[in-house]
């Protein structure tokens, strides 16, 4: 069964160009997100790429938390990612969309360790390579 | 958008006012911001870069072993980041500086008190004495840890009590 669907999943990737990548990724940035896809094709056989509206629901699905109220990624980084947001503490964070603020999203480091820490903190847990993915592909259209 | 234009202008005056205090040599009033550009970015991305001078060399080792779980949050870092802004904050720490507030804050503290809280220490708490809890829970506020909202010229280390403002909302 799994060579099948592998074969399929790569044929899919041959024949389309740039498959999963949305314009505008500094080289770095482009070859995580490929890193990404191809943990995220291990992890899930129906996995199709990465989507824009997917990402959209998990940055505003709203979870319990004990200590602050409902948490999403919308409650420091505001609904409009273009504008400017505010941590638990009262910090302003410059806007998140690349669109606003042009250093968003081109440094590796940064764009992991703070998506390592922000999923921690709103889902409990570390993203899933599709759901680090489908946020990126949000984030980056904004 | 009232507090916010009127922020530049008083910011403007804690630089006239602090060059007014630095020229008669009272300097060792003011602390001044945090320094060491590690520490800038990484400790003060969720909050202001609080003052190394507010905790004793203790507290800091402690803060910097618990980064993991650091008041609900994780602020972990490579080992390179950690060693250098601890040794950063223990060498500005309260016991290494002659600052007024140093010496209170130490003066304040038990010997076997480890606060990870500046806003937790005796200090802190009898300069606040005025400030009722729910002010502090103000929108606008938040929590005793956003320094800046009422001391508007903190990040510069500017703590002045004539100078504190505090958001009416
Ligand atoms: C408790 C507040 C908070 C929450 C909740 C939060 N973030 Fe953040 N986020 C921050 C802070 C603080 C930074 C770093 C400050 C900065 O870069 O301006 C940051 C930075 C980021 C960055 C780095 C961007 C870059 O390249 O500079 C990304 C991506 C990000 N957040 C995504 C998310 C996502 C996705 C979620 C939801 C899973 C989320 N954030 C939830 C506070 C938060
Ligand atoms: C991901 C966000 C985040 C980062 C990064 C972060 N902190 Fe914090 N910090 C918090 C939160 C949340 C609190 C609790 C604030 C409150 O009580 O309202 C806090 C509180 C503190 C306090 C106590 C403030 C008080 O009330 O007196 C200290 C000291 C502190 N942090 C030091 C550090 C240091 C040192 C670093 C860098 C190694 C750091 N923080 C990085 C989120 C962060
Ligand atoms: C809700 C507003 C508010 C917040 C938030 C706040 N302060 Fe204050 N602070 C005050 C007020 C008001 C005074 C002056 C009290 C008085 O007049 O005696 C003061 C006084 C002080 C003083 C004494 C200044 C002097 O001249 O003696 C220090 C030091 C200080 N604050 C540090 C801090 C630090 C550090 C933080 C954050 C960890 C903080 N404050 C957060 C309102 C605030």
């Amino acid at each position: 069964m799994r060579i099948p669907s592998l074969f399929v999943a790569v044929c899919l990737v041959a024949a389309t160009p740039g498959f999963g990548l949305a314009a505008g990724f500094n080289p770095e940035m482009t070859k995580y997100v490929q890193g990404l896809e191809t943990q995220a094709k291990k992890q899930e056989s129906s996995f199709k790429g990465f989507d824009a509206a997917r990402g959209k629901k998990l940055f505003f699905d709203a979870q319990p938390n004990a200590k602050s109220g409902p948490l999403s990624c919308a409650t420091c980084h505001t609904s409009d990612l273009k504008k400017s947001g505010k941590t638990l503490v009262g910090k302003v964070i410059p806007p998140l969309a690349p669109s606003a603020n042009k250093s968003r999203l081109t440094n590796v480091k940064e764009t992991e360790k703070w998506l390592l820490r922000n999923f921690k903190q709103v889902y409990g847990r570390e993203g899933t390579a599709r759901e680090k993915g489908d946020v990126l592909m949000f984030i980056n259209a904004q | 958008m009232n507090s916010l234009s009127k922020m530049p202008i008083s910011a403007l005056f804690a630089v006239i006012f602090s060059s007014v205090v630095t020229a008669h040599g009272g300097g060792s009033e003011l602390m001044g911001g945090a320094t060491n550009s590690a520490y800038l970015k990484e400790c003060g991305a969720c909050h202001l870069a609080y003052q190394p001078q507010f905790l004793p060399k203790r507290s800091w080792e402690k803060v910097m072993n618990t980064l993991d779980s650091h008041f609900g949050d994780s602020a972990a870092l490579d080992d390179a980041l950690k060693s250098e802004i601890l040794g950063y904050l223990v060498k500005n720490s309260a016991d290494a500086s002659s600052s007024k507030i140093s010496r209170k804050m130490l003066a304040s503290l038990g010997t076997a008190e480890t606060p990870l809280k500046i806003s937790d220490t005796p200090y802190f708490k009898r300069k606040h004495r005025e400030v009722r809890a729910d002010v502090f829970k103000r929108k606008s506020i938040g929590s005793p840890a956003n320094c800046t909202a009422c001391h508007l010229s903190a990040d510069k280390g500017d703590y002045d009590e004539h100078k504190v403002k505090i958001p009416r909302k």
